[in-house]
């Protein structure tokens, strides 16, 4: 086992640990304002259900990118064995998903509690409301794909 | 793909008709009527507002009674009941059940009533409770409690706190009082906190005992609720004997009527055909308070249609006594949308209206919305497994409730279609289940990685493998989204006839885009990063520097040419060709169809390796349980996961990157005047 290993699993542990801590953060915050609103009327369940779980994605991401580093760096099987180097690489390649992942839930997590807001006094612009949170979500969405890309890349070099 | 040309009717009928006039449009539902004719003395409105309290009366009272149902007689429904829309009646049937009219109404009232009388009975418990706790300490007296002595004697009844004896009382009483060896002290019951005591005197003593004892924190029995009928008192016995009869009588009476009410539940299609017929009336007496009327005619006025004129003219001719007349309304009239598709464009419309509707001389971008929407929906989900179960899903649905509410048979058509796309896709990218089928086959079948891979081969490749070459697809689907968006903004212009805006806001983005792309195809830093094949050569390096010049050129030139001042002309030209960065980061947002399209395979394949090494390490029978556990579960959760984000996504890409390139919306929707009814429809043909 060496340091590299170190490296990559503390990499894959951020990404899982600190954007599926964002997504529990954001989902939560999201989930009291929803349920207050189904206090009041309980027909628009399904609407803001959807709103609460727009910053829930982030973990999933996190927990993709952890999961494809593992797969990489052989500690899901395989062997173990990586220089340094190499582990700091796959390091930095979580960086963006852990990071974003954590903040974009928090903020993503604000704008779907606006939209349940607006949704309680205007269930008919429902389609608005959920972009409002989708625009945060962008940024996870290419910390994701930085990511996911980064690793690929690191697992082809030699 | 269209929006709907409109007239504007102007039917001019005789007064005595118009209630039957206006049930007819209500029930066609084709029109929108609005009344903006002057109000000039002779004509005039009518104040409907006492009818109009009536049928609210009638509604709400309707409702109640349904409440009431709901709550006493369930209705047995099924989870999809939701989706079975409203009952459709024909126009003799809903006449002959209004025959029943005014049975109906007193049906309604008696349930209301006897609800009310239920809820008063039940009112009626904590204080039947609170009177018979305050008699059980007097069960075992024989005298009634109001018993207030004989013709010389005074007696006392009440309770004194804690728990006494007669010793500790005489104590207390013979500290506080003299002649405390006159007065008789019978205890009836005690507790620990308080004693039950009946203090009897003579008459001339009777006073000062009643002060002394008020010292003593004596209170007086209950008297209340314990004479009988006729005035004569009651033991505290036999009172507490009639509070549990009159309590087992409420009891009864609640039972039976809760059992009424059951009985009437019978009636309950009826009372919900009377509440939706008085919210009909309702609605039709809104509109003969909003028209003009004379004596002896009225005037209505609205829009329809272009393509249900013929029709409801020649039953209107055919029925009515009237005048009628469409024209096409005027510019400045704000005229009401209504979309028109096919069945494959249609579904969308719900998306497109939740943006909003097409503003005045834009074009009805369903059928392009259509096809993007789905796509990009099988992009983004790309799992040939879960696109037919969403396509079968919504298929099966769709056939068994045919009656079902446009709206909710709209939203599942279009996932029907979202499903088949992304079935589709999900078999061009070789997903099914994730890589269900691989890992199957290695965990049961021990067939080796390198083969088991190859036995569901991608039609075209596995973006795991090559995500590059899935990045530069999805920019590229991006590229000819958003030119499809510029490609409808000049459509847009040139069927207002404003060729040149056609070209300054369209030709010349599209040449200055598109040049841009070429050249970068022509740089081999570019190709080598995006992982094509091949570079453009010299001349088409040339060529596109040319084309991306001149679209330049002409950004700065025109895009500021509502200014006469060429200075601030050309300012607002080069923050105008600054636009271009819009672009790059529009592309760049077309990532997101990799970056869900492989969440989900990688989630799935997460789940595929978990079952396998479960599944993997048991003995077979057991393995394979183990194994569908985790994959159900595992893929439920996935499906819903990703088929959320697919769906917010696609909606993200329609009206920030594409709507953002020619779309504004602001059309107001048709509010047809029709039946806003809940429990039936009635179906009339012309």
């Amino acid at each position: 086992m060496s340091m590299g290993t170190v490296w990559a699993l503390l990499g894959a542990a951020l990404s899982a640990l600190l954007a599926g801590a964002g997504s529990a953060i954001g989902v939560g915050k999201a989930g009291q304002a929803a349920a207050g609103v189904v206090t009041e009327d309980p027909s628009l369940f399904s609407k803001v259900l959807i709103l609460q779980l727009l910053p829930g994605t982030q973990g999933i991401y996190g927990l993709l990118i952890a999961f494809i580093t593992l797969t990489n760096i052989g500690i899901m099987g395989g062997s173990a064995d990586m220089s340094l180097h190499k582990g700091l690489l796959y390091f930095a390649a979580c960086l963006p998903m852990a990071v974003v992942g954590l903040i974009s839930a928090i903020c993503q997590a604000n704008a779907a509690v606006s939209a349940i807001g607006l949704v309680a006094k205007k269930p008919d612009q429902f389609g608005k409301a959920m972009i409002f949170p989708a625009m945060v979500e962008t940024y996870a969405i290419l910390a994701l794909l930085v990511s996911i890309l980064s690793i690929f890349g690191v697992s082809a070099l030699a | 793909m269209a929006v709907m040309p409109m007239k504007r009717m102007t039917l001019i009928a005789m007064r005595r008709d118009r209630k039957e006039l206006l049930q007819f449009l209500q029930r066609q539902g084709t029109t929108e009527i609005d009344t903006d004719v002057a109000d000039d003395g002779i004509y005039k409105k009518i104040d409907v507002s006492s009818q109009k309290q009536i049928f609210l009366k009638n509604i709400k009272q309707a409702e109640d009674a349904l409440d009431i149902l709901n709550k006493v007689a369930p209705e047995k429904k099924s989870l999809l009941s939701s989706l079975a829309g409203r009952e459709i009646i024909s126009l003799k049937d809903f006449e002959k059940d209004l025959g029943r009219r005014n049975e109906i109404m007193s049906v309604i009232s008696k349930i209301n009533s006897l609800y009310k009388e239920n809820l008063e009975l039940i009112a009626q418990i904590p204080k039947d409770e609170m009177d018979r706790e305050a008699l059980v300490p007097w069960e075992g007296f024989d005298l009634p409690l109001d018993f207030s002595g004989t013709e010389k004697t005074k007696a006392f009844i009440g309770t004194l706190p804690g728990d006494l004896s007669a010793e500790d009382i005489y104590l207390t009483l013979g500290m506080l009082f003299k002649e405390a060896d006159r007065v008789d002290v019978e205890i009836i019951s005690k507790s620990n906190q308080y004693t039950a005591v009946m203090f009897v005197t003579g008459n001339e003593n009777a006073e000062e005992l009643n002060d002394v004892l008020h010292r003593m924190n004596f209170t007086k029995a209950p008297s209340q609720a314990v004479t009988d009928s006729d005035g004569t008192s009651l033991t505290p016995a036999k009172a507490i004997e009639r509070i549990d009869a009159e309590t087992a009588r409420k009891a009864a009476r609640r039972k039976q009527i809760i059992s009424d009410i059951t009985d009437l539940a019978a009636d309950r299609h009826d009372i919900e055909l009377i509440r939706d017929y008085f919210t009909m009336r309702k609605d039709k007496y809104d509109v003969i308070g909003s028209i003009n009327q004379s004596d002896h005619v009225v005037i209505i006025t609205g829009y329809v249609a272009a393509e249900d004129v013929p029709k409801l003219e020649a039953a209107l001719n055919n029925r009515f006594d009237l005048a009628c007349d469409f024209s096409e309304p005027s510019d400045d009239e704000d005229v009401p949308v209504k979309l028109k598709n096919n069945a494959f464009a249609s579904p969308v419309e719900g998306v497109i209206a939740s943006y909003s509707l097409p503003g005045k001389g834009e074009v009805d971008p369903s059928m392009a919305v259509a096809v993007f929407y789905y796509f990009f929906f099988g992009l983004m989900l790309s799992d040939a497994a879960y696109g037919i179960i969403i396509a079968v899903a919504c298929g099966i649905l769709l056939k068994k409730f045919k009656n079902m509410e446009t709206g909710l048979k709209k939203t599942l058509q279009m996932f029907f279609y979202c499903g088949v796309a992304t079935t589709i896709v999900g078999f061009i990218f070789g997903s099914f289940f994730g890589d269900v089928v691989s890992s199957v086959a290695q965990t049961f079948f021990h067939v080796p990685e390198a083969t088991a891979n190859k036995l569901l081969p991608p039609i075209w490749f596995n973006p795991l493998d090559d995500p590059i070459k899935m990045l530069t697809f999805c920019f590229a689907v991006g590229l000819i989204h958003l030119f499809t968006g510029l490609g409808i903004l000049m459509y847009q212009d040139i069927k207002n006839g404003h060729v040149l805006d056609a070209i300054y806001d369209g030709l010349f983005w599209y040449m200055f885009v598109g040049g841009c792309v070429l050249l970068l195809l022509c740089l081999p830093m570019i190709t080598g990063m995006l992982g094509l094949s091949f570079t453009l050569g010299p001349t088409v390096k040339n060529v596109s520097i040319c084309i991306a010049l001149i679209g330049f050129a002409g950004v700065v030139l025109f895009s500021g040419r509502e200014s006469r001042n060429w200075g601030k002309r050309l300012a607002k030209g080069l923050y105008g060709a600054y636009g271009i960065t819009s672009y790059l980061s529009d592309v760049l947002s077309y990532s997101r169809l990799l970056a869900l399209g492989l969440a989900t395979s990688v989630i799935s394949s997460v789940f595929n390796t978990m079952a396998g090494m479960v599944g993997g390490a048991v003995p077979v029978v057991i393995g394979v349980v183990l194994y569908a556990v985790i994959f159900i579960i595992g893929h439920i959760l996935n499906m819903a996961i990703n088929a959320l984000g697919a769906y917010v996504h696609t909606n993200r890409l329609q009206y920030v990157e594409f709507f953002g390139k020619f779309y504004n919306g602001g059309g107001r929707p048709f509010e047809a005047f029709d039946q806003k009814t809940k429990y039936i429809r009635i179906k009339e043909d012309i």
